[in-house]
C-alpha cells in the first residue's frame, strides 16, 4: 500500500537542480510512496523572506499548509531547508492561536483557504526511516552504493521536533540509510553545521570558509562522496567548492550529490549516472 | 481432580521409598528429594517448591504411581497438587499446604508461578528471584566483579549471591534458574586454582543436568597469551553441553576489563532478571527490565509535592573522547576513555573523575554546576557540563554512550577544553555596553523617585538576555569561527536588548544602531538556524536576532548586498511564487560580482553541472534562446508561476505593499 504525501520540491528543484525532480519520481515509485504535487505551493522563504516581513512568510507557508490539509495529506520534501522552515512556521502558528486566527483571516480574504495546523511536515530522510522502514529500503537496493559516504544534514532539520525520531545533536538516520544502501558512512562534526547558504550573496567570504571547512573535514575523514539532505546547501557545497578551496587553501574537491540522487541510484534507476559518479570518484575527483 | 504438579516439603529423610516406586519422577539426593527435570514443564531440577507443572505425558503415564509414592512417604513430604488445589496424599493433613497453594491456584493449573509477560513489577518480584554469581579467580579481579554485580542485581529485582567456585556443590546448580559465571584464565589456558575442582566435576556431569539453568559467562584474560580467556570459553561450552540456556553471549575481556565487563553486566543482569519464578525466560521483557533498572519506571515522581523523585540511573558504558591540546608541545589530538559510569552523573563530575584517577593533566574549566564559563561542546551540542547528566547527553547506541568532548568552537584554545573568552569580551567592549540612561520621569516612592517599565517590555528584554552562558551562546553561531570581526550572537543580543530598553537615551540608541548595522553587526550572521537549534533559549534569542536583522535592513532601505538579497528574494517570490536565482545573482552581485563568479570558476561549474549530475547538457529550451540559462546547473531566467498565483500576489498586497 502506497504511503501518500503532498510533495513540496523545495526552492531549487525547479531551476538549478533538475536532478532532484529527475530522481524523486523513480525513487518514490520504487519505495511505494505516492507523491501528490502541491502545484500551488510557494517557496518556503528559505528564512530570507522573514527577514523582511515575518508575517508575510508565515502567511505564504500557511497557504501551503492549507492546501495540503485540503488534500488530507502531510507534506514531504527532499530539502532540509524547506522542511526546517516549514516546520518552524507551522510550530509558530500552532503555538499561538491568536496568530493562527489572524493568519487564517488573511488567508480567507485572499485565497478562500484556512488551515487547522493538523498537517505535518516530513523530510524525505525521516519519511524513509520512520514511515517506510530501513528493512524495506534494504530489500529494494539493486546497485549498492559501495563508497565511503559523508552524510550532510545541515542545521535546519536538526531542530527539536523537526527530525523525526532522530537525535537533534547527534543524528544517525542518514548514516543508517547510507549503510542500508550498501555504503560506509563516516561520522563527522560538520554534518549538522550550517554552510551559510542564507548569507551566500552578502557574506560570501564567511560562507566560503564555512563550506570549505565542511568539505575538507569530510575528505579528511576518508569520505569519497558527500550526500546532502539539504538541496540548498548542496548548491554551495557543489557549485562553490572550487572557489571555497582556492579562497581557503583547504582541500575541497569531492563529489556532492543529493540524498534523492543516492537513493534513486541505489534503487536501480539512472544507472548511467551512477556509472558517471563511480568514474568521478575513482578517476576524476570532484 | 487430575494431578497437575508434585513437590517436596522440608523434612525429607532420604529413605529412597519414592524413588523405588517411581524413579522416572523422583530422585533422592544426599539430603532431600528432587523432582526430575525431564518430567517438569519448566525443566527445573529441585524440590519444585514453585510447584511447576508436570508434563501431560508424565501425568498420563504415572498419575497413580505419584499418588502411591505420596501415600508411601513415611514423613508425608510429597505434596500432590490436584486440579489447581494443593492436596496432600493424606487429606486430614492437607490444611497447611492447601492454604499455601491457594493463592497460586489460578496459574498452577497450567504453569504454576509463571508471570504474565507484560507485568514488569510482578516479573521482578514474584517467586524465586535468586541469582548465583560464581567466580573463578586467581588474583581477585573476578571476585571483585562478582561482588560488584551482585550488588547491582538488586536493581533488577534479583537476590544476588556470590559463590566461590572452590567448595561449591555442583549438584546444587541444577536447581538454580539463573547463574552468572565470571572466570579468569591462568597460565596457558588453565583454570584458576579455586575453579579446578568444580571444573573437574562439571566435565563429568550428565548431559541435561543443567537443563533448567539460564546463564551467561564473563571471561577475563590477557590477549598477550595464546589461550586468551580459555577458562571462560570452557565454562561457556560446558554449560551449553549440560543443557543450560545461554541468555547473553560470553564476553572476553582483556586486561582493561572494567568497561567490557560492565557492559556485559548491563545485558546479563537484565536477561536473567527476565527469567520468572517458574524459570520461563521472557525475552520481550528485557528492555523493560533495563528501563526499570535505569530508574525510568522506579521511584516516586515527586508530582505529589512530598515525595522525592528518584533520579538515579544504572551505569552506562561510556566511551568518552576528549580533545587534547598541549601548547608547549604544540600537539593536538584526542584521548579516549572507556568506562562505566552512573547515568545520572553529570559530565562535569565525569571529567573530574577522569582527571583525578587517570590523567591529572586534563584541563577544563571547573566551577559550580551552572558556572557559565564551564561551557563545552559534546557531540556538537553546546552544554554547561555541570547541568546535564551523562545519559541525557546523547543516545546510547549498541549499548555504548559515545561522547566526543571538544572545546567551545569559535574561541582560541588555551589548553585541552579551556578556551580564551577574551575575544568575546573585546567585542562586547567595542559595543560600548554601558547603559546611558535618558532623563525620565519616575514614580514617587518612599525611597525616592523610581523608574517604571511596562511589564511586557521588561519581560521581553529579560528573555532576550536570559541565556545561561554568554560564551555558549556565542559559540552557537556557525559563522563566528569564520567571520573575522563578527560581534557574535551573544554581544548582539545584549546590544539589541539595550537598544530596546526605554531607559536608553536617544544618543545611545543611535550608537547601538550603528553597531548593529555595521559590517560586523547582525548582517554578518549567515544562518540563524544554527543558533535556534542550540539549547532552550536558542529559539527566543534567534527570533530576537531576526528582529534586529529586520530593523537593520529597514534602516538601510534594503540597500547593500544583504538588503538586496532579501528584497529581490521576496520580489521574485511575489512574481511567480518561486525564487528566481538568476534575478538574485544579477541584482545582488551586480556586474562586478558576476564577473567575479565567471573568473573564479563558479559560473563554469554551473554550466558544467551536467558533467556531475549525468543529466542532459541542455535541460531547458532557454539554452537555445537565452544561454547560458538552461545549461547544466545554470538557474532558469524565467519561472513558470505556481497554481493560483494571484493568491500569492493578494497576500503580498495585503501584508506588504513594498514589494
Amino acid at each position: 500500500m502506497a504511503t501518500k504525501f503532498a510533495y513540496h520540491p523545495g526552492n531549487v528543484a525547479h531551476s538549478s537542480a533538475p536532478e532532484v525532480g529527475d530522481t524523486m519520481g523513480p525513487l518514490a515509485r520504487a519505495l511505494g510512496i505516492e507523491l501528490v504535487p502541491l502545484a500551488g505551493a510557494t517557496s518556503c522563504g528559505a528564512g530570507i523572506v522573514r527577514q523582511a516581513n515575518r508575517r508575510l512568510q508565515l502567511t505564504l507557508n500557511a497557504r501551503t499548509f492549507a492546501m495540503a490539509e485540503a488534500q488530507g495529506l502531510d507534506i514531504l520534501t527532499p530539502c532540509a531547508a524547506t522542511a526546517g522552515n516549514l516546520h518552524e512556521d507551522l510550530q509558530t502558528l500552532n503555538s499561538d492561536q491568536i496568530l493562527m486566527q489572524e493568519v487564517n483571516e488573511t488567508l480567507e480574504r485572499t485565497c478562500g483557504l484556512t488551515m487547522t495546523g493538523e498537517v505535518k511536515v516530513h523530510h524525505l530522510l525521516h519519511a524513509i526511516v520512520d514511515e517506510i522502514g530501513l528493512d524495506k529500503l534494504e530489500d529494494k537496493v539493486r546497485n549498492p552504493i559501495d563508497f565511503v559516504v559523508a552524510g550532510y544534514y545541515g542545521p535546519n532539520i536538526q531542530q527539536e521536533g523537526a527530525c523525526g525520531g532522530d537525535d537533534v545533536y547527534d543524528p544517525d538516520y542518514l548514516e543508517q540509510v547510507i549503510s542500508a544502501l550498501g555504503g560506509t558512512p563516516v561520522r563527522w562534526e560538520a554534518r549538522t553545521q550550517s554552510v551559510g547558504v542564507p548569507g551566500l550573496f552578502s557574506e560570501e567570504p564567511t560562507v566560503l570558509k564555512q563550506a570549505a571547512e565542511a568539505l575538507s573535514e569530510a575528505k579528511s575523514e576518508g569520505a569519497e562522496l558527500i550526500v546532502s539532505a539539504c538541496n540548498l546547501s548542496h548548491a554551495v557545497l557543489d557549485v562553490y567548492q572550487g572557489k571555497a578551496g582556492r579562497n581557503t587553501g583547504l582541500a575541497t574537491n569531492i563529489p556532492v550529490i543529493h540524498l534523492c540522487e543516492m537513493l534513486a541510484f541505489a534503487l536501480g534507476t539512472h544507472n548511467s549516472r551512477l556509472a558517471l559518479l563511480r568514474t568521478r570518484i575513482a578517476v576524476i575527483g570532484d | 481432580m487430575a494431578i497437575v504438579s508434585v513437590w517436596i516439603e522440608e523434612g525429607c529423610i532420604t529413605c529412597d521409598a519414592c524413588e523405588e516406586i517411581l524413579p522416572e519422577v523422583f530422585h533422592v539426593t544426599d539430603d532431600t528429594c528432587f523432582i526430575k527435570s525431564e518430567v517438569r514443564i519448566d525443566g527445573g531440577y529441585d524440590r519444585n517448591e514453585a510447584q511447576a507443572g508436570l508434563k501431560p505425558e508424565t501425568i498420563a503415564s504415572f498419575e497413580d504411581d505419584i499418588l502411591d509414592a505420596a501415600d508411601g512417604c513415611p514423613v508425608d513430604v510429597i505434596i500432590v497438587v490436584e486440579g489447581g488445589e494443593a492436596a496432600a496424599a493424606e487429606p486430614e493433613e492437607a490444611s497447611a499446604p492447601a492454604a499455601e497453594a491457594e493463592s497460586a491456584a489460578p496459574t498452577a493449573a497450567a504453569e504454576p508461578v509463571e508471570v504474565a509477560g507484560d507485568n514488569i513489577d510482578e516479573l521482578l518480584s514474584a517467586g524465586d528471584r535468586d541469582l548465583a554469581i560464581l567466580f573463578g579467580s586467581q588474583s581477585g579481579n573476578s571476585e571483585g566483579l562478582a561482588a560488584k554485580f551482585a550488588k547491582q542485581a538488586a536493581d533488577y529485582g534479583l537476590n544476588g549471591a556470590v559463590h566461590d567456585m572452590d567448595g561449591f556443590d555442583f549438584a546444587s546448580l541444577s536447581s538454580m534458574k539463573r547463574v552468572l559465571i565470571i572466570c579468569s584464565t591462568w597460565g596457558e589456558g588453565e583454570m584458576p586454582d579455586n575453579a579446578e575442582e568444580l571444573w573437574q566435576t562439571a566435565t563429568k556431569a550428565a548431559a541435561g543436568s543443567l537443563s533448567g539453568v539460564h546463564f551467561s559467562v564473563c571471561a577475563l584474560g590477557d590477549t598477550s597469551y595464546e589461550f586468551f580467556c580459555e577458562s571462560g570459553k570452557d565454562w561457556d561450552e560446558q554449560f551449553e553441553k549440560l543443557g543450560a540456556t545461554r541468555l547473553v553471549d560470553r564476553v572476553d575481556c582483556d586486561v582493561d576489563y572494567d568497561g567490557p565487563a560492565a557492559a556485559w553486566a548491563l545485558d546479563a543482569l537484565a536477561a536473567v532478571a527476565a527469567v520468572d519464578g517458574a524459570g520461563v525466560y521472557h525475552e520481550e521483557m528485557v528492555e523493560a527490565v533495563k528501563a526499570h533498572a535505569a530508574g525510568d519506571a522506579g521511584g516516586a515522581d515527586g508530582e505529589d509535592g512530598f515525595s522525592v523523585p528518584d533520579i538515579t540511573a544504572a551505569a552506562v558504558q561510556a566511551e568518552i573522547s576528549i580533545f587534547r591540546y598541549d601548547p608547549e608541545a604544540a600537539s593536538t589530538g584526542s584521548d579516549t576513555w572507556v568506562c562505566a559510569m552512573p547515568g545520572h552523573m553529570s559530565l562535569l563530575e565525569a571529567l573530574r573523575i577522569i582527571k583525578s584517577t587517570h590523567d591529572g593533566s586534563l584541563s577544563f574549566r571547573d566551577g559550580a554546576a551552572d558556572d557559565p564559563t564551564t561551557a563545552i561542546c559534546v557531540n556538537g551540542r553546546l552544554v554547561l557540563p555541570g547541568t546535564i547528566r551523562l545519559d541525557a547527553l546523547a543516545p546510547t547506541r549498541d549499548g555504548v554512550l559515545s561522547l566526543r568532548v571538544d572545546p567551545l568552537p569559535g574561541f582560541e584554545v588555551i589548553r585541552d577544553l579551556v578556551v580564551d573568552h577574551w575575544s568575546m569580551e573585546r567585542r562586547r567592549e567595542s559595543t560600548n555596553p554601558w547603559m546611558v540612561a535618558a532623563t525620565r520621569e519616575g514614580a514617587a516612592t518612599m525611597q525616592g523617585a523610581m523608574g517604571t517599565m511596562d511589564p511586557n517590555v521588561a519581560t521581553a528584554l529579560h528573555s532576550i538576555t536570559d541565556f545561561s552562558s554568554a560564551a555558549l551562546l556565542q559559540a552557537s553561531s556557525d559563522a563566528v569561527p569564520h567571520a573575522n570581526g563578527y560581534l557574535g550572537p551573544s554581544v548582539i543580543a545584549s546590544a539589541w536588548a539595550r537598544r530596546n530598553d526605554p531607559r536608553s537615551s536617544q544618543d545611545s540608541v543611535a550608537s547601538i544602531d550603528a553597531v548593529l548595522g555595521s559590517s560586523n553587526g547582525i548582517k554578518a550572521e549567515t544562518d540563524l538556524a544554527s543558533i535556534r537549534r542550540q539549547n532552550g533559549s536558542g529559539v527566543v534569542i534567534s527570533e530576537a536576532l531576526l528582529d534586529a536583522k529586520t530593523h537593520v535592513l529597514e534602516q538601510d532601505g534594503f540597500n547593500g548586498r544583504h538588503g538586496k538579497h532579501v528584497w529581490w528574494y521576496a520580489w521574485t517570490l511575489k512574481s511567480s511564487g518561486k525564487v528566481n536565482d538568476t534575478v538574485l545573482y544579477r541584482q545582488v552581485l551586480g556586474p562586478i560580482g558576476l564577473l567575479g563568479n565567471l573568473t573564479s570558476g563558479v559560473t563554469a561549474r554551473m554550466v558544467a553541472g551536467f558533467t556531475r549530475t549525468g543529466g542532459d547538457m541542455f535541460y531547458d529550451m532557454l539554452a537555445m534562446v537565452a544561454p547560458p540559462a538552461g545549461f547544466g546547473k545554470m538557474p532558469r531566467q524565467f519561472n513558470s508561476s505556481v497554481e493560483n498565483h494571484h493568491e500569492v500576489v493578494a497576500i503580498f498586497n495585503e501584508l506588504d505593499g513594498r514589494f
